[in-house]
C-alpha cells in the first residue's frame, strides 16, 4: 500500500517534470521515437519478407516431396552432386508400382524456350512438361478450359496450359483457348489457361504464372528423350505423415537406383521445409544485423534520456533535499527519477509504435505484406522501458544519495 | 520527554583540518516546551539543528528521540523519523515549488503511506489551522513569503510530529509577518506542541519559553526565559 502511493506520487512528480519541460521533454524523447520507429519496422520488414516468402513456397504444398538429381540448396561439396545420373521416366513408373501410399506421382521435365503466338514473342518461357498428376500435387487449378489429361500424355499430343502471366502477355484480351501458339520449333494448341497463383518469384524463385505445362511425352518428342533435367513430385498421404513417407521414398528411390547398403544416395529429396530452413538460417542472421544496426539509434536515445535525467538530478537537487528533510527515502528518490525515465521512454515507445504502424503501412501498400504483430508492440514497448530503466539508474542512484543537508542548501 | 541528548558531539573534515562544530552537549526537552536556540554563527546552531532534525549524524554522543535512541540509525531509518516526529520549518521555506499547496502539505503523508481520503483530511485541517483554507490550489509562487511560511508549518504539523524544528522561521519575513508566523508558533505550543525555534534574533528567540545559548559548540547558558514566567 505504501509503495503504491509512493508510485502514484512518482507518476505526479514525472508528468508534472516533463510538463515543466515540454521542449526539452520532447526533444529527448525524439531520440526514443527514432529508435523504436527503426527497430520497429525492422522487425515488421523482417515479418513481410518471411510472410511473403511463405506465401511464395506455399503454391509448392507442404506435403509434396520433389526426388530430384540435386537438392535445391548446395551444402557440401558439388563434385559430389555433378556426376549423378539424371532420373527418368521409367524410375518415375517404378516408383508409382512400388509406392502405392503416395497420392499422386507426377513427373516432370522442363526446358526453356521462346514462344510466339501471331506476331507476339516472348523469350526464356519455362515450359513443364508433366502428367495429368501435375494438378493433383500443385496446389493451383485451371480458370479456364482444360487441364492435361492420360491422353495427352499416352498420345503425345501437342497440347498446353498456360500460366496467367502468358496469357496477359501473349493473348490480351483474346480467349486463348484452342489457339495454337509456337513453343520453339513447334505448334502446341492453348487448352486450358490457369488460375493465377501470385507473383511467386523470391529471391530469383520460379514465378509460376510464367510458366507452360505441356504433356511430358510431348515433351521428349519435341525437345529430346535423354539427358533432361528431370524431377518425380511426390504427394504424401498427409502432411503428419510426412517424415515416415519420406522414409520410405528413400528406400524404394534406393532399390531402383539400385544402390548397396554401404553406397550413399545419388538423388535428393526436396521440399518445402528445406526452403523454409535455408530462409530461416539466412533471414536469421540478416535480421539479427539489422535490429543491431537499429538498436544503435535507440541506444543513442537513450543516451540522450540519460544526458537530460542527469540535468533534471541537478536542476531538482534542493527538491530532493526537501523531500529527504520531510521523510523520502533512498528508495523513494531512486524510483522518483527510474519512473520520470522510464515515463519519458514509454511514451516515446508509444509514439514510436504509433508512427511505426503508419511505416508499416506504406511497406505493406508498396512492398511486403507487413504486419505489426501483438508480439512486435509488446517487445518495443518492453524495450522502451528497458531503456528508460537503463538510461535513469545512474542519476537516480546519484539523486537518490545525495546528503539532505547539501541538497537543501543547494542553489 | 521529548527528546534527551548526550554528549553530543560533531566534527568535520574541512580539507586536512579536523574542525569541531560541537563539543559534548547535553540537554533534555520536556513535551511541550518551548525552546530556542541562539548563538553567533559559526556556534555551532545549525549543527545542532542538523542532528536534531535526524538530518545528520553525532560523532559521538547518544540522541533519544522519543525514547529511541536515533544517533546509531541508519539513512533510511532517519528519513523514516524525520516523517514521523519531526516538522521542519526552515528559513527559506523549502516548498515544492511546482506542487500546490495542498500538495506541499500532504507530501510527508505521501511518504508515510497514508490513504488519500485520510491525507486529504488531515491536510485540509492543518492548512486550517494557519488560515490558508481559500488558497490551497495556489502555487508557492502565488503566494506571499508569510503565506509559504504559513504552508511550510502546516506541512511541519501535520503527521503530528514529536517536535517542530524552525530554522530562523522568519529570516526571510519583514518583522509584521514575522510576528505573524511567530504567534503562529505561540498558538501551536498552547495547543501542546514541542517547538525548538533556532535563531539569532533576540526579539524572535523571546517567544520561547527556555533559552539556551551557545558558544563554540558548548552550551554557554540554559535559562528559562523570564518574560513568561515573571508574570
Amino acid at each position: 500500500m505504501k509503495s503504491f502511493h509512493e508510485i502514484l506520487e512518482s507518476f505526479h512528480i514525472a508528468y508534472g517534470a516533463v510538463r515543466a519541460n515540454k521542449v526539452r521533454g520532447m526533444l529527448t524523447t525524439l531520440g526514443i521515437i527514432i529508435g523504436i520507429v527503426a527497430v520497429v519496422t525492422t522487425m515488421t520488414a523482417a515479418n513481410g519478407l518471411g510472410n511473403r516468402f511463405k506465401e511464395s513456397i506455399s503454391v509448392i504444398g507442404s506435403d509434396v516431396l520433389f526426388v530430384s538429381r540435386t537438392p535445391w540448396i548446395f551444402t557440401g561439396n558439388f563434385f559430389d552432386f555433378r556426376n549423378r545420373e539424371n532420373l527418368t521416366l521409367k524410375d518415375s513408373e517404378k516408383l508409382e508400382h512400388q509406392l502405392p501410399a503416395a497420392r499422386a506421382i507426377d513427373p516432370r521435365s522442363y526446358t526453356t524456350q521462346s514462344i510466339k503466338y501471331r506476331s507476339k514473342q516472348l523469350e526464356n518461357i519455362t515450359i513443364i512438361g508433366a502428367t495429368n498428376n501435375y494438378i493433383l500435387v500443385s496446389n493451383a487449378a485451371p480458370e479456364y478450359g482444360r487441364f492435361l489429361i492420360s491422353n495427352d500424355i499416352q498420345y503425345k499430343k501437342n497440347v498446353c496450359v498456360i500460366g496467367a502471366e502468358i496469357k496477359e502477355q501473349l493473348f490480351k484480351d483474346v480467349d486463348p483457348v484452342n489457339k495454337k501458339i509456337k513453343i520453339g520449333r513447334h505448334f502446341f494448341l492453348v487448352v486450358g489457361l490457369m488460375e493465377k497463383q501470385g507473383s511467386a518469384s523470391f529471391f530469383g524463385g520460379p514465378n509460376f504464372d510464367r510458366q507452360i505445362v505441356i504433356p511430358i511425352s510431348s515433351m521428349m518428342k519435341c525437345f529430346g528423350g535423354t539427358n533432361r533435367p528431370f524431377d518425380i513430385v511426390v504427394k504424401a498421404p498427409s502432411t503428419e505423415e510426412m517424415s515416415d513417407f519420406e522414409y520410405a521414398l528413400i528406400g524404394e528411390m534406393r532399390k531402383i537406383r539400385k544402390l548397396t547398403p554401404s553406397e550413399r544416395d545419388n538423388f535428393s529429396i526436396n521440399k518445402m521445409d528445406t526452403l523454409m530452413n535455408a530462409y530461416n538460417n539466412v533471414m536469421g542472421v540478416v535480421v539479427l544485423i539489422g535490429l543491431i544496426i537499429t538498436s544503435i539509434s535507440l541506444f543513442v536515445g537513450g543516451i540522450g534520456v540519460m544526458n537530460i535525467m542527469f540535468v533534471s538530478v541537478t536542476e531538482r537537487t534542493r527538491e530532493i533535499g526537501i523531500r529527504k528533510a520531510i521523510g523520502a527515502k533512498k528508495k523513494t528518490i531512486l524510483i522518483q527519477f527510474l519512473f520520470e525515465s522510464s515515463s519519458i521512454c514509454l511514451v516515446g515507445g508509444l509514439i514510436g509504435l504509433l508512427l511505426a504502424f503508419g511505416v508499416t503501412k506504406l511497406i505493406n501498400a508498396f512492398l511486403l505484406p507487413a504486419s505489426i504483430s501483438p508480439t512486435i508492440v509488446a517487445v518495443a514497448l518492453s524495450i522502451s522501458i528497458l531503456v528508460g530503466i537503463l538510461s535513469g539508474v545512474i542519476p537516480a542512484y546519484r539523486a537518490s544519495r545525495l546528503n539532505p543537508i547539501e541538497a537543501l542548501r543547494y542553489e | 520527554m521529548a527528546f534527551e541528548i548526550k554528549k553530543v558531539t560533531k566534527t568535520y573534515k574541512m580539507g586536512s583540518e579536523i574542525v569541531s562544530a560541537l563539543r559534548g552537549i547535553t540537554m533534555e526537552v520536556g513535551n511541550n516546551e518551548y525552546l530556542a536556540i541562539m548563538g553567533p554563527s559559526g556556534s555551532g546552531k545549525s549543527t545542532m539543528m542538523n542532528i536534531l532534525g535526524c538530518l545528520d549524524k553525532p560523532s559521538s554522543g547518544a540522541y533519544f528521540l522519543a525514547d529511541r535512541d536515533v544517533s546509531k540509525m541508519n539513512d533510511d531509518q532517519l528519513a523514516e523519523v524525520r516523517n514521523q516526529k519531526i516538522g521542519f520549518v526552515f528559513q527559506t521555506f523549502n516548498l515544492l515549488p511546482r506542487a500546490d499547496v495542498f500538495h506541499n502539505v500532504e507530501l510527508p503523508m505521501v511518504y508515510s503511506g497514508m490513504s488519500s481520503s485520510k491525507r486529504r483530511k488531515l491536510a485540509e485541517e492543518a492548512i486550517e489551522k494557519v488560515g490558508l483554507t481559500d488558497r490551497m490550489k495556489h502555487k508557492p509562487s502565488e503566494l506571499s513569503g508569510g503565506q509559504r511560511q504559513r504552508v511550510a508549518i502546516a506541512r511541519a504539523l501535520v503527521n503530528n510530529p514529536s517536535i517542530i524544528l524552525a530554522d530562523e522561521p522568519t529570516g526571510n519575513l519583514d518583522s509584521a509577518t514575522g510576528e505573524e508566523i511567530m504567534s503562529i508558533f505561540d498558538h501551536l505550543h498552547r495547543a501542546g506542541n514541542t517547538i525548538i525555534l533556532v535563531t539569532h534574533e533576540n526579539d524572535i528567540a523571546m517567544h520561547a519559553h527556555r533559552i539556551v545559548r551557545l558558544k563554540d559548540g558548548l552550551i554557554e547558558s540554559d535559562l528559562l526565559n523570564q518574560k513568561h514566567f515573571a508574570a
